[in-house]
C-alpha cells in the first residue's frame, strides 16, 4: 500500500533544498561586535518579516555567549572569535539578546520594523 | 561575584539533578555496586566531554567546522531528553520489581543493557551545561579581575553544586521512598520536555524546521525567561515567555504520550500490588542495616 502514497515527503525536501539557496542570497546582513559585556550598537534595526544573518564577533578578553530566548539562539563565541547566525523572519517588535557570560552589562535588542 | 556563582549553580545543578536521583535510586538496589560503577564511569565520560567541547567552543581545538558544534549540541540535547524518559520508565519498573529481577539471569541481562544507558546519560547530563561552566570560568580567570578570583568562584560553585547533591541524598532519607521517587519522576520529566524544547528551538534556529508561528504570545510581564528566576524555570521545565508554536506543539505531544505511558505503567504494575509496595521496603531496611 505505502508505494502508493503521495511522495510528499519527496517533494517537500526537493522543494527545500531548491529553495534554501535561493533565500540565502536575499538575506540582509547586520554586524554585533562584543566587548567584555558590552555590545556595539546594542539596538539594531532590522526589517520586519525577513530573514537576517547576524555575524557576532567578540573583540574581547573573554568568552562570550550570544543567547536570545526571543530569537531562540545560543552560541558560545571565544575572544578574538566570529559567528553567524541566521535569524528566523521577525514580526515588528522587539527581541532582547544578551551575553550570557556577562549579563549584567551584556544586553541589547533587535527592533524589528 | 554573585552572578558568577549563581551561572556556575546553575549549569551544574542539571547535571546534580540527574546525578543525585540515579545515586539515591542505585543506593537502594541490592546490585548498587555494579551500578554506581556505570554512574561513575559517566561521570568521568562527562567531564573528559566537557573538556573537549570547552576546547572546541574556546576555539582551540577547532576539528568542528562551521555548525557541526550546533548539530552535535542538538543532538546531544535530544538524545539526553530521550534517555531520561526511557531513564524514569526503567527505573519505575525495576524499583519495584529488582528484587524478583536478580533471580532470573535474563532480566538481569535486560538491566545490564540499561546500565550503558545510565552511563551515557550521566555523560550528557555532565558533560553538556558544565562545558559553558568551564568556558565561562576560563572568562573570569582571562577577564579584569583576573585569575584571583578564580579558586573563589570554583570552590564556591563546587559546593553550591554538592549542596544540591547533598540536599537531594538528604530529600531521598527525609521523604519516603514512594514520594521521593515521585518527585524524583516529575523533574526528570519536566528536564526532558525542556532539553526537547531547546533542541526543537536550536531546529528552528538552524533553519531545519520551520517555527510556524513565533512569537505565539507574550507572557514576559507575568514571567520573563530572560531574567534570573525565570531563566532557570525555563531550563528545568520547557517554559518561554514568547514561545514558538512548534516547540510548543512538541512539548504539548510529549506531555501527552508522557501521561498516557505512565497510565499505562502505573496500571501495570496495579495488578501486582504486593511486590510495588514491598520490595522497596525491605530493600531500604536491609540498606539501612549495612
Amino acid at each position: 500500500m505505502k508505494s502508493n502514497q503521495f511522495p510528499w515527503r519527496g517533494i517537500l525536501l526537493a522543494a527545500l533544498l531548491f529553495a534554501a539557496p535561493a533565500f540565502a542570497a536575499a538575506e540582509p546582513m547586520f554586524k554585533l561586535v562584543a566587548r567584555d559585556g558590552a555590545f556595539t550598537p546594542a539596538v539594531i534595526e532590522a526589517p520586519a518579516g525577513k530573514r537576517v544573518r547576524l555575524e557576532v564577533s567578540n573583540e574581547g578578553k573573554t568568552p562570550m555567549e550570544f543567547e536570545s530566548r526571543d530569537l531562540k539562539q545560543e552560541k558560545v563565541i571565544p575572544p578574538g572569535g566570529k559567528g553567524t547566525l541566521t535569524i528566523n523572519a521577525m514580526k515588528a517588535g522587539e527581541y532582547r539578546f544578551f551575553d550570557e557570560f556577562h549579563e549584567k552589562t551584556g544586553q541589547g535588542k533587535f527592533v524589528a520594523k | 561575584m554573585g552572578n558568577a556563582l549563581f551561572i556556575v549553580w546553575r549549569e551544574s545543578a542539571e547535571a546534580m539533578l540527574v546525578v543525585g536521583i540515579l545515586y539515591a535510586w542505585l543506593r537502594q538496589r541490592p546490585d548498587a555496586a555494579i551500578g554506581m560503577r556505570y554512574l561513575w564511569g559517566g561521570v568521568a565520560v562527562g567531564a573528559a566531554l566537557a573538556l573537549t567541547l570547552a576546547l572546541v567552543m574556546l576555539g582551540i581545538m577547532s576539528s568542528l567546522s562551521g555548525n557541526a558544534l550546533d548539530y552535535f549540541q542538538l543532538a546531544m540535547m535530544l538524545v539526553a531528553s530521550g534517555l531520561i524518559v526511557q531513564m524514569v520508565f526503567w527505573m519505575r519498573r525495576h524499583g519495584r520489581t529488582f528484587k524478583k529481577d536478580l533471580e532470573s539471569s535474563m532480566a538481569r541481562n535486560a538491566s545490564a543493557a540499561n546500565w550503558w544507558g545510565l552511563l551515557v546519560v550521566v555523560a550528557l547530563a555532565v558533560g553538556r551545561e558544565t562545558a559553558e561552566t568551564v568556558v565561562f570560568l576560563y572568562g573570569i580567570g582571562a577577564g579584569k579581575g583576573g585569575i584571583a578570583d578564580l579558586p573563589i568562584v570554583l570552590v564556591l560553585g563546587l559546593a553550591a553544586a554538592f549542596a544540591t547533591f547533598w540536599l537531594l541524598q538528604q530529600g531521598s532519607r527525609i521523604l519516603s521512598w514512594r514520594l521521593f521517587f515521585r518527585v524524583s519522576e516529575i523533574l526528570l520529566l519536566l528536564l526532558a520536555g525542556a532539553l526537547l524544547v531547546s533542541g526543537i528551538e536550536k531546529l528552528i534556529a538552524l533553519d531545519v524546521v520551520p517555527a510556524l508561528v513565533d512569537p505565539v504570545w507574550d507572557s514576559s510581564w507575568i514571567l520573563d525567561d530572560s531574567g534570573r528566576l525565570g531563566g532557570l524555570i525555563a531550563s528545568f521545565t520547557g517554559y518561554r515567555s514568547r514561545p514558538a508554536l512548534l516547540p510548543l506543539l512538541a512539548l504539548a505531544a510529549y506531555w501527552i504520550i508522557v501521561w498516557m505511558s505512565l497510565g499505562r505503567s502505573s496500571r501495570t504494575s496495579a495488578k501486582a500490588p504486593a511486590k510495588k509496595v514491598a520490595a522497596p521496603v525491605a530493600d531500604a531496611a536491609r540498606a539501612e542495616r549495612h
